[in-house]
């Protein structure tokens, strides 16, 4: 439990996925508009990045590793193997939000696709493989990823909201602002650096 | 775009020739780079090991300017390999390049190796030492050169997994890091007592300067440094006496 | 029949290289830059943008994968079933971002372990997939050619450019890791134990902030603003 709440914390907020890795930038600034969409993208977000990280370490570990299934190393596979995993599971939350919300359907519209390009999700399985994390931590590191990322995006739609009342140079105006932002959210972000992971293992 | 709806045995069939021809390109591909990349990664290790003796190679070599089979025919001329159990004895037939620390620090303590690298140039011997611990994130790890004195340091690698990148990772980017190392004593009273002091060295023996800001990095690589170093005290005991 | 082989002999008349392909590799490089302008592929490579050498490194694999991707989509466009398009377009370019990364492993070691997963993650970079959508899809290899190429160097344009920003003030250096390293500060060897014999120029001491993620999105911003004042009809009516 100390481990699962360290990769917890720590991705979710020191490292968050955005604001220290900038995965999943561009959806990011594509539907930080308004925070309606931004709170149903940045769901979407947790739930698939929960869903494929354990997906993917399975494939990684019995699949594609030496001592996995096949006997043999098969990891120059990964990067495609682990596209085509998020890419069939993101259709499947595509048909599924579609069936039960057509209201939230509508409103991510052609979002929900983008989240298979989404950095955030390949990032996160790339991240755990480089970080040799096992099972428990793969699961903490996606949940705490999302988490950190819908935190970003809700802030960012929501600080684009009120920003859009002031008088900001009008070279500024939408994408170079959305930067701008981010980047002191950013910082805000990084005093949270002064938490000690190792806390909560003790 | 004229894309029409297929038929299904159109589109498997189509994926099922995509994937092939993908697979196929890809194991290719692999198997024409596997012999190069296992010699960059060989080489990359033996580098770092080279680097904690770099102001002792004679002839002022620089690690950084020799080519890649300038530091295997030094590697293989002037490193003997050891590996050692925890008691300090000598296990035969194993080389200390196969060991690895992040496989050994998951084995039960009384079962693990060490890998122990000795340098020789004409007039000394060094011992490299391997020690592994936790930075803020995640694993880091290094290279200890120890002088045939078996106390002073005559240089020291660091690396690092993912520490902060101007704070922690300055450990390894850093060169004036390690460099403070050099120098430096190792024991006292038989107690490792050699240490990274945030807010600047008092004892400038034993001590070296914290970078400020990576407070836990810095700590990390205390902690590693005694830990890791305590582990290959029984062998240097006994090649003293 | 006559009107066929007049319609033959047009096509065979283009030119190899015209003005139009020229404006394919030049435009993205300004007027229409994915990175300020399409709001593309602003993903992850800006992570390894604290250096210059290993950003150089990344916008030359970016430009390959997109460039190769724009062409052997280009070919086999017409056969790509509609179903299935988006798993079809992400193996290619999968396997080209694996051929990359393997080629790299074998070229030059240290930069691999620099780039680690920032590499594999150019598969996820929208300036691949938006090019493939907006341009492959409907165009002939060669210009899809030439048009992945554009675009890649549009994109690593920005990258160096905020790279070469962040390391001079950041670490006082250029190049670094590279052969062609330049140490621009005076005595690069001390300079985060004490900043204050070590300064550039007698003055300017490294900036830490600099090296840190949030410094390559304002830099990014400010480049925005400058590309946008310089470049009216760029700028964003909402």
């Amino acid at each position: 439990m100390g481990d699962f709440l360290n990769v917890f914390i720590k991705t979710a907020f020191v490292e968050n996925m955005i604001l220290s890795y900038f995965l999943g930038m561009c959806s990011y600034l594509a539907v930080s508009k308004s925070v309606k969409t931004a709170l149903g993208l940045g769901i979407a977000v947790i739930f698939v990045l929960g869903i494929t990280m354990p997906m993917n370490w399975l494939i990684n570990e019995y699949l594609l590793k030496e001592t996995g299934f096949f006997g043999m190393d098969l990891t120059f596979l990964r990067f495609i193997l682990f596209i085509a995993v998020i890419a069939a599971l993101v259709q499947l939350v595509e048909m599924v939000v579609e069936k039960f919300s057509p209201s939230l359907y509508n409103a991510l519209g052609i979002f929900l696709p983008l989240i298979t390009v989404n950095c955030a999700i390949l990032g996160g399985s790339l991240f755990m493989i480089s970080r040799e994390l096992d099972l428990t931590k793969s699961v903490a590191f996606g949940l705490g990823g999302g988490f950190g990322w819908f935190l970003a995006i809700v802030a960012l739609a929501a600080i684009r909201e009120k920003i859009q009342y002031s008088n900001v140079p009008p070279a500024l105006r939408g994408l170079g602002m959305a930067f701008i932002l981010t980047g002191l959210m950013g910082m805000a972000f990084m005093s949270l650096m002064g938490i000690d992971p190792a806390a909560f293992t003790k | 775009m004229n894309l029409m709806e297929s038929s299904n045995k159109y589109i498997i069939t189509f994926i099922i020739i995509m994937t092939v021809v993908a697979a196929v390109s890809l194991a290719g591909m692999r198997e024409l780079t596997l012999s190069a990349s296992t010699k960059n990664e060989e080489i990359f290790s033996k580098r770092s090991v080279l680097l904690t003796v770099n102001d002792y190679l004679g002839k002022g070599l620089n690690v950084n300017d020799l080519s890649d089979d300038e530091v295997l025919k030094m590697f293989n001329e002037q490193v003997e390999q050891v590996v050692l159990n925890i008691n300090g004895e000598v296990v035969p037939n194993l080389l200390a390049e196969k060991i690895d620390l992040s496989v050994e620090k998951k084995k039960a303590e009384a079962d693990r190796l060490l890998p122990l690298f000795v340098f020789k140039n004409e007039k000394e011997k060094f011992y490299i030492l391997s020690v592994r611990g936790s930075g803020l994130w995640d694993e880091i790890w290094g290279n200890i050169a120890v002088k045939s004195d078996l106390n002073t340091i005559a240089g020291v690698t660091f690396d690092h997994k993912g520490e902060t990148p101007g704070l922690g990772a300055e450990i390894k980017d850093n060169p004036a890091f390690p460099g403070q190392f050099i120098g430096k004593q190792i024991f006292k009273d038989g107690e490792v007592a050699v240490l990274v002091r945030k807010g600047g060295s008092q004892d400038k023996t034993y001590e070296v300067d914290g970078i400020s800001g990576a407070t836990i990095t810095c700590d990390g690589v205390t902690e590693m440094l005694q830990r890791g170093i305590a582990y290959y005290l029984p062998y240097l005991e006994t090649i003293e006496n | 029949m006559a009107e066929i082989l007049e319609k033959v002999k047009i096509e065979e008349k283009e030119p190899f290289f015209g003005p139009k392909e020229k404006k394919l590799l030049l435009d993205p490089l300004m007027d229409i830059n994915p990175i300020t302008v399409q709001i593309l592929g602003v993903c992850s490579a800006l992570a390894i943008t604290s250096l210059v050498y290993p950003s150089i490194v990344m916008a030359i694999s970016v430009t390959l994968v997109t460039a190769f991707s724009n062409f052997f989509t280009s070919l086999v466009r017409e056969y790509i079933p509609k179903q299935v398009r988006m798993i079809v377009q992400l193996v290619i370019i999968a396997t080209l971002v694996t051929i990359v990364e393997l080629g790299l492993k074998a070229l030059n070691f240290p930069i691999w372990k620099q780039l680690s997963v920032y590499i594999g993650l150019i598969i996820t970079n929208c300036i691949v997939m938006g090019r493939l959508e907006a341009y492959a899809m409907a165009n002939k290899p060669w210009r899809s050619f030439l048009d992945g190429i554009g675009n890649g160097l549009g994109y690593g344009a920005i990258l160096v450019i905020v790279a070469i920003i962040r390391e001079i003030l950041g670490k006082g250096t250029l190049f670094a890791g590279s052969p062609v390293e330049i140490k621009i500060i005076g005595n690069n060897a001390t300079y985060l134990i004490d900043t204050t014999t070590s300064t550039m120029f007698g003055w300017y001491a490294n900036n830490n902030l600099m090296v840190l993620p949030a410094a390559a999105l304002f830099i990014i911003g400010i480049l925005i603003w400058i590309h946008r004042t310089i470049n009216p009809k760029l700028v964003d009516i909402s």
